[in-house]
């Protein structure tokens, strides 16, 4: 059963036009201008029970305004949503007993206040009988690590410790479905690792399905199993981690030094980079054969290093956000499939 | 699994309010407690909004003593309406923190963290802060009374009963005009002269204003519910107008209530940082 339906939801906001000059600013007050702005445009997906889903997209492609909709914040323009089979929309109060969430710049927890207060009042926000409350905080506490801090003000807190017990609580009433957004913004690597391996395990443990948006690609790769990306409101690239990785792995980072200058162009791949003795290729394997650029670049002398790394993760959705539409990102990295023979280059050397 | 298990049918009537009770009851222990956090502070703005408070008795004191009886009031009775006004003003406030930060907290998107809570949002909105200085409104109601009243329990009992219901309608009557920030955007400017209003209008003697005046005493600037009919009632010790007062606190609710969920559907958001305090 899918645990998340959207379906053509579509959010338009209305903006005034900001009037240049004074006198149309003075006319603005009598008649303002108005402008619609769709935020989102007809945006369609399905997610599982269960499933780790990384929601993503560029600064203002409407993932904030579609989640706020999936969890009943919004009311949507046109077009539907199901959570869990309840209308967010209209079972916004039903809902919330169902659903997690954590924002990285919103708190739940009271700033002057230790945790387990906040804990406390939650309990009583998702009426939760006390014995469970109490044999669910300790089961979080030992997950999470919290009992070295779990009666220090909030404000005392590193932001990692903070976001930390932000995940706990949001799960103290056992959600099915989680939502993040940005959980791990402004946190260091460790803080980071910590947080991804701590979701992973909720969704583990709990079977809870993970709907998480973040721009730092870690969250993505470590937690998710398949990645929505939404641009300008609507839906460019919907598929698995593995397929979106595979798109990663056929474009290669070469990295070669010489003893002494070569020529460093070979007869169908220039260096994206170069010294007299070394340089550096982008090689798209669907094009051609990795191994023929390894032997060509052997072959043209003498070999100090060589280095051969797959193009991060990061750079190829950096490509489907600047390519902008479904046409254009589907057809980025998707080579014709032909490989072009290096055997000129070899027989150069 | 606790999420699992709450997947049972809806509670019934009884339950809820059993649950918004428990609610509101930790929300106010909670609030409580993050004011004594700051102990001296806290200590500052109950003692020093006490001295506020009393030194515009200095002044009726003075004002008196020159011009005798002021709109029909003597001094014992500009003291009791500022004990009803101080008490109920200051319970509003600590028991509805937010009720003068709801237009800010509306327009800047901060209703998501009520919104993703199984609890209503106006009420979890509202009495999710508690306002320091309201303490001292509170307290100084009740110093007042026991000057001006002595300790006759029945007037003290009667005196609760009418603040309560004068609460309601100070949290009702703000929250409403705070509310108007989902129609126009800044509210800011209209609450602030709602509540200028409603205190200066609730601290002097009703007989000074003329008929047109108190029409709008009775209605939009509820002034008359929350000092002169409290006084009147408490005067008579007449308790079947008790029961009135709350009927009209419970309209003003409804109203203010009404018109915030109406809003509510045109709220959006935003993305400003948070923190609950």
């Amino acid at each position: 059963m899918a645990a998340i339906v959207a379906n053509r939801l579509t959010k338009t906001f209305t903006a005034r036009v900001r009037p240049s000059g004074r006198l149309s600013a003075i006319r603005s007050l009598v008649r303002p201008e108005l402008r619609e702005v769709e935020a989102v445009k007809g945006v369609s997906f399905e997610v599982e029970e269960g499933e780790l889903v990384a929601f993503l997209g560029p600064n203002g492609a409407g993932k904030s305004t579609t989640i706020k909709m999936l969890m009943g914040i919004l009311q949507p323009s046109g077009g539907g949503a199901s959570v869990l089979g309840l209308d967010p929309s209209r079972e916004r109060v039903e809902l919330s007993r169902y659903v997690g969430a954590v924002f990285g710049q919103k708190s739940q927890l009271w700033f002057h206040l230790p945790p387990s207060d906040s804990f406390r009042l939650l309990g009583a926000v998702y009426e939760i009988d006390e014995d469970d409350r109490k044999w669910r905080e300790a089961e979080l506490i030992e997950r999470f690590g919290l009992a070295p801090y779990w009666d220090v003000p909030v404000r005392k807190l590193s932001l990692g410790e903070r976001i930390r017990c932000e995940i706990a609580a949001s799960l103290l009433p056992a959600p099915l479905v989680l939502f993040l957004d940005e959980p791990t913004i402004g946190l260091d690597v460790v803080a980071k690792r910590e947080i991804r391996q701590l979701l992973a395990e909720a969704a583990r443990v709990d079977d809870t399905t993970i709907f998480l948006t973040s721009h730092d690609m870690g969250d993505i790769e470590k937690v998710c199993k398949r990645a929505i990306i939404i641009h300008h409101g609507e839906v460019v690239v919907d598929e698995s981690m593995k397929d979106l990785r595979h798109r990663a792995l056929s474009l290669k980072h070469v990295g070669v030094r010489y003893a002494s200058p070569v020529n460093l162009d070979l007869p169908t791949l220039s260096p994206v980079k170069r010294t007299p003795t070394a340089a550096s290729y982008e090689v798209d394997t669907r094009k051609h054969s990795l191994a023929e650029v390894v032997r060509a670049l052997a072959s043209r002398g003498e070999l100090e290093d060589i280095t051969i790394e797959d193009e991060p993760l990061e750079s190829v959705i950096a490509a489907i956000y600047s390519a902008g539409s479904g046409a254009e990102a589907h057809a980025f990295g998707s080579g014709d499939g032909s490989l072009e023979r290096l055997d000129e280059a070899s027989s150069d050397a | 699994m606790i999420g699992r298990k709450r997947l049972s049918p809806t509670m019934r009537p009884l339950g809820r309010i059993r649950a918004y009770a428990r609610f509101l009851a930790a929300a106010f222990a909670v609030n409580v407690k993050s004011t004594l956090e700051y102990r001296v502070n806290f200590l500052l703005q109950f003692f020093g909004m006490m001295l506020n408070n009393a030194a515009f008795a200095a002044f009726w004191v003075v004002l008196i003593a020159r011009t005798g009886n002021v709109g029909g009031y003597g001094f014992s009775d500009v003291m009791l309406v500022w004990a009803f006004v101080s008490t109920s003003f200051g319970l509003a406030h600590i028991v509805f923190g937010n009720v003068r930060q709801l237009g800010r907290i509306i327009m800047e998107g901060g209703l998501d963290v009520y919104l993703l809570q199984p609890k209503d949002v106006w009420i979890n909105a509202l009495a999710s802060k508690t306002i320091v200085s309201a303490w001292g409104d509170f307290a100084y109601g009740f110093i007042v009374l026991a000057m001006t009243t002595g300790a006759d329990p029945e007037r003290w009992a009667l005196f609760v009963a009418l603040v309560i219901p004068g609460a309601l309608i100070f949290a009702a009557t703000f929250a409403a005009a705070e509310s108007l920030a989902f129609f126009i955007g800044n509210s800011s400017a209209i609450s602030s002269a709602l509540t200028e209003f409603m205190l200066s209008f609730s601290l002097y003697p009703e007989g000074i204003y003329g008929s047109g005046m108190r029409w709008m005493l009775y209605t939009i600037v509820p002034s008359g519910f929350v000092a002169f009919m409290p006084l009147r009632i408490f005067k008579a010790l007449d308790w079947r107008l008790a029961p009135v007062l709350f009927l009209i606190a419970v309209a003003y609710v409804w109203l203010s209530y009404a018109l915030f969920n109406m809003g509510l559907r045109r709220y959006e958001s935003g993305n400003r940082m948070d923190a609950r305090v």
